[in-house]
């Protein structure tokens, strides 16, 4: 896409190391999150995609120290620009909110409050980061511009949510979203709510806010055709894991992982009937994950070695990290043929 | 904030009058079909003190020509749907001259001051409890506290008041058992008469308060556990918005209009309740003198104070209910 601009900048703004997260259940502890490991670099924008329960907004909200009982964290580390944010006292992370990571949230239709203004709800969280504004004539310009920012007319001022669309509702949390210019947004499913066409206006606005106000910006989705256009990377997530980070070209052109290649392949297209060939979700019981390699239950090409050892994340091309041993030195004969029935079906 | 028409206030005022007439007209059968009739009653209750009564059937007579009661049954509904508009509520047969509308002007006061001090006490304690039962961080002790206090809400307030006396006016004598004032005391606006009146009051709004607080709590508790899983709450807590301010401007004032509902609901029980109360404490409002009225079947006076209350009540109903555009913006008023 044309409006997407790469991004050039090396400096890492947000660091996930290890970070893992479960969820108890009187069954034993489901794994959400596992060992999972990336960066973010500044002005960047990162897709988070898998399909549903395989723990990309559980990595979001673990992110923002938000993971809801009886989730917790086990171990890990998050780093955004050089502060550990799960060593924050409760004070010191109330102000670290929203300053340093701010969410545009999954359901954009109940994330406002029913019984305050549009305006209220952004006035609080200027006023309780930044103190009380007394030049209200200043704070009510500074609010018309956000607005200004995500198409939204200064009418809605002094509206409720519940007299705005969906469409403007979500804008209206990505105008809140920005208010404090944070170092990180992290935007989950932000527009799965919404029809076709105001999830295309919805994402061209995140991207034009991102890259006007210079922050670097997460993206949480399933829809790999919206979010090809408006991302940097991908991170592809399957139950728990990371098994493939990528630049967004390269991962459409050239998917790696065998889950990546048949969730690319699942995309719909308008010039054939194809039937899917990735059919079930996520097949293992999530309290007891398969030894060795997550995906081997359902990978096409899975031998005695994926069950033995876990696959190490390889470095292939540049930037371009895969889990899976096909691409471990030592088995290239075995990639050559798997790619090869790959291509001849 | 919403907005309301005209239209909307006509319809609720109609409204208004229609549950007032029906009860009007309610009021004035029940009366009719209970046995016996007030001034035989009378008589019978004189000749027993005197051993008999001269004339008692002139006496009878005249009475019953003098109040109206040969009249047929629907000249007289009329006569009595008239004088209640014009809040001429006749005269009490068994406090003969005074005049309905004396007696209930007498004791109304107290009962709405006893009821609404109540009202506004239990509800605002009984709402804070409930929201620092669910809030996450209210001290431990108040969790365990709360809940125990919260024991007395399945007593009734009647046999609460008991309670309260026995210990705070025969056991621990800190509290006046009897009365809404000091004995001898001439009621005027003085500060000496109005504190007597807080002292007096304070074992019957208590008994009033304490037994119905608890349903307040628990109703607040289980709308604040419902609202902690919005949307809106974990956008609040992402926003790091302090913990207070989400308390109140998130959770409790989005929990607090289904309890406006239910207090418009159970304004009717509550009157009740307090009738006994007031009888427990010989607190000179309407439910003792709806006690009295019942015991010399002073049909008169029945009348007169229950259609007090129900006015009273469905005004306090209309209040709350003209009053919800203006805590829950969802709710406009218009004419649709």
């Amino acid at each position: 896409m044309s409006e997407r601009k790469t991004h050039e900048s090396d400096r890492v703004v947000l660091s996930v190391d290890n970070l893992r997260i479960h969820y108890a259940t009187p069954q034993g502890d489901v794994i959400a999150v596992s060992d999972i490991s990336f960066e973010l670099y500044e002005g960047e924008t990162l897709g988070l995609v898998g399909e549903s329960g395989c723990g990309k907004s559980t990595t979001a909200y673990g992110i923002l120290q938000l993971v809801q009982p009886p989730g917790y964290i086990v171990h890990g580390s998050i780093q955004v620009d050089c502060t550990e944010v799960l060593h924050l006292e409760e004070e010191e992370l109330r102000k670290f909110r929203w300053t340093g990571l701010s969410l545009i949230p999954q359901g954009a239709m109940n994330s406002l409050n029913p019984t305050m203004r549009v305006k209220d709800q952004i006035i609080d969280v200027i006023e309780s980061h930044e103190g009380k504004q007394n030049d209200r004539e200043a704070l009510r310009e500074r609010i018309f511009e956000l607005f200004q920012n995500v198409g939204l007319p200064n009418r809605i001022y002094n509206m409720y949510p519940h007299e705005l669309s969906g469409g403007m509702k979500q804008r209206v949390c990505i105008a809140m979203g920005v208010a404090l210019h944070p170092t990180v947004v992290i935007a989950d499913e932000a527009t799965s709510a919404l029809d076709v066409v105001v999830q295309r206006i919805v994402a061209q606005t995140l991207v034009k806010v991102k890259d006007e106000i210079g922050v670097s910006l997460i993206v949480i989705g399933h829809d790999m055709g919206l979010l090809a256009q408006i991302v940097d990377r991908i991170a592809v997530m399957y139950a728990g894991k990371m098994v493939e980070i990528a630049p967004v070209e390269n991962v459409y052109a050239n998917p790696l992982h065998p889950y990546t290649q048949l969730l690319i392949d699942s995309i719909p297209s308008i010039k054939e009937r194809k039937p899917l060939k990735i059919t079930e979700g996520i097949t293992h019981d999530p309290r007891n994950p398969p030894s060795g390699c997550i995906f081997r239950l359902r990978c096409p090409f899975a031998w005695e070695h994926c069950a033995d050892a876990e696959p190490p994340p390889f470095n292939v091309e540049d930037k371009h990290e895969v889990a899976c041993h096909l691409y471990d030195e030592q088995f290239e004969e075995r990639r050559t043929n798997a790619l090869a029935t790959l291509a001849n079906p | 904030m919403g907005s309301f028409s005209l239209n909307y206030l006509l319809r609720r005022l109609l409204v208004f009058f229609l549950t007032i007439w029906v009860a009007a007209t309610l009021m004035f059968i029940i009366p009719r079909l209970a046995p016996g009739d007030p001034i035989s009653a009378m008589i019978a209750r004189m000749s027993q003190f005197e051993g008999f009564v001269e004339n008692a059937d002139l006496i009878i007579e005249s009475w019953r020509k003098r109040f109206g009661l040969d009249d047929p049954l629907y000249v007289q509904y009329f006569r009595y749907l008239g004088n209640t508009l014009r809040l001429d509520l006749g005269y009490s047969m068994g406090n003969f001259p005074a005049t309905v509308a004396e007696l209930v002007g007498r004791a109304l006061p107290w009962t709405i001051g006893l009821i609404g001090i109540s009202t506004f006490i239990f509800f605002t304690v009984g709402n804070l409890c409930g929201a620092l039962l669910a809030w996450y961080k209210s001290p431990k002790w108040l969790k365990v506290m709360i809940p125990i206090t919260m024991s007395f809400t399945s007593v009734p307030p009647a046999l609460l008041s008991l309670l309260l006396v026995y210990i705070f006016a025969f056991q621990i004598p800190i509290f006046p058992e009897l009365n809404a004032y000091g004995r001898g005391m001439v009621p005027a606006f003085t500060l000496e008469f109005i504190g007597s009146v807080l002292y007096h009051g304070f074992l019957p709004s208590m008994s009033i308060v304490l037994a119905t607080f608890g349903y307040w709590a628990l109703g607040m508790r289980g709308m604040l556990v419902t609202i902690e899983g919005e949307d809106y709450m974990i956008l609040a807590q992402a926003k790091g918005l302090k913990p207070f301010y989400i308390l109140y401007r998130y959770m409790i004032r989005n929990a607090i209009l289904p309890q406006m509902t239910a207090l418009t609901l159970s304004l009717g029980l509550l009157i009740n309740g307090s009738v006994l109360v007031e009888i427990m404490f010989t607190y000179n409002g309407m439910g003792s003198l709806i006690y009295a009225s019942i015991n010399t079947l002073d049909f008169g006076l029945i009348q007169g104070t229950a259609f007090i209350l129900i006015v009273s009540s469905a005004l306090a109903v209309l209040i709350i209910d003209l009053s919800y555009p203006l805590i829950d913006p969802r709710i406009s008023l218009e004419g649709r």
